[in-house]
């Protein structure tokens, strides 16, 4: 190692480096301008690294807060208010009845379909027609059109006066040609349904599901008397291409007291939904063909209001119901506990109501939201899990007739005076609110609100679960077991190393320990999972033990020792030794465990505590489970504490010490009494920050647990922590998407809990620091 | 001194030892203890278990009271939980005869077990281990069935020879692949600027390519032709229960008769594993062969990370210690640094992966590579946003090392200096950054050793378990910073966790283990133990 120059030197060598001429032809003068030159150039250097140094210190602020700040505002945008804005209105009388609009997902052009059945496609920016198609009923008579279904925002069923049905698909297919976007559109006709005799059809509706070779065409009419039909089109394609086509047709019919007032189909063709004039809920389960069975009924309101508008929610299985006060809610079956099955409809989310019946219902083709239209004309949406009002729509024209785009980024409303309007739709994160985050929240399936983290699954219909309390609970389930465990470790330990043990030994003992702190968390990560889980899996019983008998052998051998210590040999030991001394009795300690684990195992817990475990609470016990996260975790923080709290020990003065001392106090009672209180805040510190490190800790968790999201703290299963979640789910999440936003705003919250914990830790030392420079 | 008196004296002490509080100064000794005993055990894991994997193992051969036999190298013993009866853990290898490379023989099944001398452990190339018996060598000139020894080891440092070209010929085929990639991006670029397709321009990039691609499918053919002619030697071999099964003498990596080796042979064996465990790639998913490509990666990491995370550290530190007034600016300057330290790694993974690699990566894929989007260049992770995310993480580190060895500087030294008319720039410069270095040094070294055991914040910045190419590398611009890369400890996390065979997998997780250990806690030591003079040697000049 060079020695450092001496002060001499460092100067000599920038300033008087041309001196020596100079000092010989004449005396040192401050006037000399070479000198002034000299002196000036370093007065500037200085001014500018002062500058620039400066600059640098601050920047680190500047991380910290820029990181904050960065971290949130990704995680912000699940909070923005959807937008939604009026791109274009134009007029659009007719003599004709309009049945519907839609607009395709470029929002460029829109189209009408009126009651003749032609359909008007036109320039969406000033409402100009550019092509009409006209579609006509099998019948080849001047038909009109009774009423029109549709799903997905492409199939409709036009049902005709005479009741016959057609099945048609509007698409539109853009097309680029330099650079230059066009849109074509088609409309074609899937199939036809004659009418059937002497009956009146009310409504109808068709379903298309299947794959080409297979392929399911399902008309569901609401009839006359109460009555419903199902007529099923099977389309079976063979490997030589031979077609099979077979027909179903059935029907069913509710009591004629109680009239059906609505009903719907659900995307698949698979159940049927109808509501009645007193408030029953009617669900038949018509996915065999040509078999129809009522699976549900409820009495959905006691007071026999009747429902008004259905719509079966995105996923199948929920339907949205609107009833004739206004009231929306959504119901779905439970799941029965026993069988697992699903259970009658249940009433679960709630949502503001309106002031007139609801009018009509459509379900969103993308996710769980769906829009409502109330016979005020006002229009709506909401999300089904996160029950938030998306949009809002209501002018003086009450709305009559609404359509989304394919991409539900667009919305054509029809309101009383023939007003076309389009509408661009920007709701990113329809799923997410505050409530879904950290609440408890009624999922589809279960059988009660709570709180669940599961983002994502193998179907696209499936309903997020994005609670965060599930993870926060983790760790702090994590950081609870490992506190546990390190605490009175490191506390005690440092205490020893501080105030009794031999100095050689000291001077080892921490930079030993302090080493321990580097040691990388992967390591103790796989360590604890791979080869102490199963360890601890197979001594389970040795651990409970070992927690009770090393501290009763431990008290045992003090008993021996009292008779013992006055011996000069055992005085000796007392002068800083005893932890040299009392490793054989902790080896004892865990000898005995093990060695009593079997009988005892035998003995209460038939031979095998696990499935004891199983058999007598239901517990399970896995095998990487929060014993081993204790010790993991524990290990991981117990330098850092002890480091700290060493520390704070050792800086207390030594004044305080030998008053104590000398006025006749022990060792012990010098420390419990004068140095640990002076030493507290520190020590309180030390926790702090410990508890900060455990808390964010990723690999130990990620690696030594299950990463089950559960709520439970039973220290035989394991967790999903805040850390280890990002860890897992951030490299597949689909960025700017809703998870790649929320784990963003999990890291935001592990930087906030963190930051205020060491924040605090921070204080605390700087005025302890402050405190003990008055000695 | 009086007898009774002295009587009187004990009873009180004995009394007074529980009131005293004797026995928790023996309890805090306990804790020390314990944690002393749990770093121990831990140490001793890893170092048993990392350094044993390479030593050859005898293979026994394990007669059963059933009449049946296997032979395999007797890894672990382990009491029955509910009978208390042993049982042995066998690596019996043979993967592709025995879906498991592992069985377990109660003790109370065994009749016997030998070491015989003529069982031959194999090394290959897929499989894992074989252990067996052998029985021919097959060459194309013919075949021999006596002097067998003899005749594999010299078929055997045959085919490694020719291996060696094989090996030429393949860095000539990867070499040529770059070229044609590069080339690619190029005609890309040009086909993005609106080159023409006619252009001269673009005429002779595809012509260079086209040519390239003809080389390189005349290569592939050379390569695969003699591959074909090298897999026609082949040996026979026999496993315990009389299967037979011919291997290519091009499967097999090593081999060596595990009964009858010498010590010194041993150590020889020893050495070449570890050789190859730092110097080649790696093989079977990460579970055999080297960790070469994980070294390397580590270790350009962490320059990568110094650069940024060394200026930035120890400018913060000056500032603090000798620019900062006391004040409510460097209060909170040390609040933001104690909570740099104390955020947790991932979340600065989290950090790096929106700001660096979507953010700034982002930004540089549509200014500089719009034509080979949506395929990202810079905008996924790679080394560089990892580098820099540790970088970030390890700020702290130097500046409280930096800091501690700043103040460390005794005033009366820089008030020398001041006072001679040195400029505080000056003063800095010259004598205390000088006496401060050490110190410096400490910062510099606890910061790498960080940056090679942080992991968490890896995983979504770039790195990969198995990267394709190093980052550094002959082609133009040698250092590629955008591409992924492999890391100690995410190999330790990605073999130990996420490979199919756990049981197969762990001697190697616990090799990387020790290594990265071994790293880490050295430079630790050498951290500390410099940090330590640096004290003793101020308080023994102690103005």
């Amino acid at each position: 190692m060079p020695a450092p120059p001496t002060a001499d030197e460092a100067i000599g060598n920038e300033m008087f480096q041309t001196a020596p001429q100079v000092e010989k032809l004449a005396p040192f003068s401050a006037e000399d301008p070479k000198i002034i030159r000299t002196f000036q150039r370093a007065k500037r250097i200085d001014l500018m690294a002062r500058w620039g140094i400066s600059a640098g210190g601050i920047l680190v602020i500047f991380c910290v807060v820029g990181m904050m700040v960065f971290i949130a505002a990704v995680g912000m945008p699940l909070f923005i208010t959807p937008s939604v804005a009026k791109l274009s209105q134009f007029d659009r009388s007719l003599q004709e009845k309009i049945l519907a609009v839609g607009v395709d997902e470029y929002l460029e052009t829109g189209f009408s379909l009126d009651q003749r059945g032609v359909w008007s496609f036109y320039y969406m920016k000033d409402g100009k027609v550019f092509n009409q198609v006209t579609t006509k009923p099998v019948a080849k008579k001047n038909l009109q059109l009774h009423s029109i279904e549709t799903y997905d925002n492409k199939i409709y069923s036009l049902l005709w006066a005479d009741g016959s049905t057609t099945v048609t698909e509007v698409k539109f297919l853009p097309k680029f040609n330099e650079g230059v976007r066009t849109i074509t559109h088609q409309i074609n006709r899937i199939a036809d349904f004659p009418a059937e005799q002497n009956q009146q059809v009310l409504q109808s509706f068709a379903r298309i599901s299947g794959e080409d070779d297979s392929k399911r065409v399902t008309l569901v009419r609401q009839l006359g008397n109460n009555k419903i039909q199902v007529i099923q089109q099977l389309v079976e394609e063979d490997l030589m291409g031979n077609t099979e086509e077979k027909n179903y047709s059935n029907d069913f019919q509710y009591p004629l007291e109680d009239p059906i007032t609505v009903m719907t189909v659900d995307r698949l063709g698979n159940a049927v939904y109808a509501g009645t004039q007193t408030g029953q809920l009617l669900q038949w389960n018509i996915s065999e063909p040509g078999e129809a069975s009522l699976v549900g009924q409820v009495q959905a309101f006691e007071n026999a209001m009747a429902i008004t508008a259905l719509a079966v929610v995105f996923g199948e299985s929920s339907v949205a119901v609107g009833d004739e006060k206004g009231n929306l809610t959504v119901w779905f079956p439970g799941k029965i506990q026993k069988t697992g099955e699903p259970g009658p409809l249940k009433k679960v989310h709630i949502y503001d109501s309106y002031k007139n019946p609801i009018a009509r219902l459509l379900p969103s083709t993308r996710n769980k939201s769906f829009t409502s239209l109330d016979e005020g004309g006002n229009i709506r949406l909401n999300h089904m899990t996160s029950e938030r009002k998306l949009l809002d729509l209501s002018s003086a024209q009450p709305y009559r007739i609404f359509g989304f785009s394919t991409r539900d980024n667009g919305l054509v409303t029809l309101d009383d005076h023939n007003q076309i309007s389009l509408w661009e739709l920007d709701i990113p994160h329809p799923e997410v609110s505050w409530r879904t985050l950290f609440g408890e929240v009624w999922y589809e399936g279960y059988q009660e609100p709570e709180h669940i983290w599961q983002s994502s699954a193998s179907t696209d219909d499936f309903e997020p679960k994005f609670s965060l309390t599930t993870l926060v609970f983790g760790s702090l389930k994590g950081t609870f077991y490992a506190m546990v465990f390190s605490i009175p470790l490191a506390l005690f330990g440092a205490i020893y190393t501080s105030e009794f043990c031999k100095d050689t030994y000291r001077r080892y003992l921490k930079p030993g320990i302090e080493i321990m702190a580097a040691m990388p968390s992967v390591i103790i990560g796989f360590l604890i999972a791979l080869w102490l889980a199963p360890i601890v899996e197979q001594y389970v019983i040795s651990f409970f033990l070992s927690t009770l008998l090393i501290p009763l052998v431990t008290v045992f051998f003090l008993f021996v020792w009292q008779a013992i210590r006055e011996n000069p040999w055992c005085k000796r030991i007392e002068g800083g030794y005893e932890f040299l001394l009392i490793v054989p009795v902790i080896i004892f300690g865990c000898w005995l465990s093990v060695v009593l684990q079997a009988p005892i195992e035998r003995m209460l817990f038939n031979g095998n505590f696990q499935l004891w475990l199983y058999q007598e609470t239901g517990m399970r016990y896995d095998q990487r489970n929060s014993i081993i996260i204790g010790y993991g975790l524990g290990f991981l923080v117990i330098p850092l504490i002890f480091t700290i709290c060493d520390d704070a020990l050792t800086n207390v003065p030594k004044s305080l010490k030998a008053a104590s001392l000398s006025l006749g106090a022990s060792r012990w009672q010098t420390l419990w009494r004068v140095v640990l209180p002076s030493a507290s805040p520190g020590i309180f510190a030390a926790i702090i920050i410990g508890f900060g490190r455990a808390i964010g800790e990723t690999m130990v968790v990620l690696m030594a647990t299950g990463n089950t999201p559960i709520m439970d703290w039973s220290v035989f299963n394991g967790m999903r922590t805040l850390a280890a979640n990002i860890a897992v789910e951030l490299p597949e999440a689909p960025v700017d998407g809703t998870l790649y936003r929320i784990l963003f705003l999990s890291g935001a919250l592990l930087f906030l809990i963190t930051f205020f914990l060491n924040t605090f830790a921070e204080v605390i030392r700087q005025r302890l620091r402050k405190s003990y420079g008055q000695f | 001194m009086d007898n009774s008196n002295s009587e009187t004296i004990n009873i009180h002490a004995h009394r007074s030892y529980w009131k005293l509080g004797e026995p928790m100064v023996w309890l805090s000794g306990a804790a020390l203890a314990s944690i002393l005993a749990i770093a121990v055990i831990l140490v001793f894991v890893i170092i048993s278990n990392g350094l044993g994997v390479f030593w050859p193992s005898p293979v026994a051969r394990i007669s059963l009271l059933d009449g049946g036999s296997t032979i395999g190298e007797l890894t672990q013993r382990q009491q029955k939980r509910d009978t208390g009866a042993w049982r042995q853990q066998i690596k019996t290898g043979n993967r592709d005869f025995n879906s498991l490379d592992f069985r377990w023989i109660e003790d109370s099944d065994i009749k016997k077990i030998t070491y015989p001398a003529n069982i031959i452990a194999l090394e290959r190339m897929e499989f894992g281990n074989f252990y067996g018996f052998l029985r021919e060598v097959n060459t194309p000139s013919g075949q021999f069935s006596k002097d067998l020894n003899s005749q594999f080891e010299k078929q055997f440092h045959f085919i490694a020879e020719e291996m060696e070209k094989l090996e030429d010929m393949e860095d000539d085929i990867s070499s040529l692949s770059n070229d044609m990639e590069s080339l690619r991006l190029k005609k890309q670029k040009l086909e993005y600027h609106g080159v023409a397709s006619g252009s001269p321009e673009l005429a002779k990039v595809q012509a260079e390519h086209a040519r390239l691609q003809q080389e390189f499918e005349e290569l592939l053919i050379k390569q695969s032709n003699e591959i074909n002619r090298l897999r026609a030697y082949t040996a026979t071999f026999e496993d315990i229960s009389g299967k037979t099964k011919s291997i290519p003498f091009l499967d097999i990596v090593r081999y060596y008769y595990p009964n009858t080796m010498s010590f010194f042979q041993k150590v020889g064996f020893y050495i070449e594993k570890l050789w190859e465990l730092l110097a080649e790639e790696p093989r079977e998913a990460n579970t055999e062969g080297g960790l070469f490509p994980a070294i390397f990666g580590t270790v350009l990491m962490v320059i990568i990370m110094s650069f940024l995370s060394f200026p930035l550290g120890v400018i913060t530190a000056i500032y603090m210690g000798e620019y900062a007034k006391d004040g409510v600016v460097n209060r909170m300057v040390h609040i933001a640094v104690h909570n740099l330290a104390g955020i947790p790694s991932i979340v600065y993974g989290v950090f790096g992966l929106g700001f660096f690699v979507y953010g700034i990566g982002g930004t540089i894929d549509t200014l500089f590579f719009p034509e080979r989007l949506p395929t990202p260049t810079f905008g996924s992770g790679g080394i560089l946003w990892a580098s820099l995310t540790l970088g970030l993480l390890t700020v702290p580190v130097v500046i409280v090392a930096t800091e501690e060895a700043l103040s460390a500087v005794p005033k009366s030294v820089k008030e020398g200096s001041l006072a001679l008319g040195a400029t505080k720039f000056q003063t800095l410069i010259r004598v205390i950054l000088p006496m401060a270095s050490p110190g410096i040094m400490t910062g510099f070294i606890l910061a790498i050793a960080r940056a090679a055991g942080e992991v968490a914040p890896l995983m979504i910045t770039g790195v990969v378990k198995l990267a394709p190419t190093l980052a550094l590398d002959s082609s133009f611009p040698y250092l590629h910073l955008e591409r992924k890369f492999m890391h100690l400890g995410f190999h330790i996390y990605d073999v130990g966790f996420q490979s199919p065979n756990v049981e197969a997998a762990k001697p190697m997780v616990f090799v990387t283990t020790f290594l990265l250990v071994m790293i880490v806690m050295v430079m630790s030591s050498l951290a500390i133990v410099l940090r330590n003079r640096l004290k003793e040697r101020y308080t023994i000049t102690g103005f």
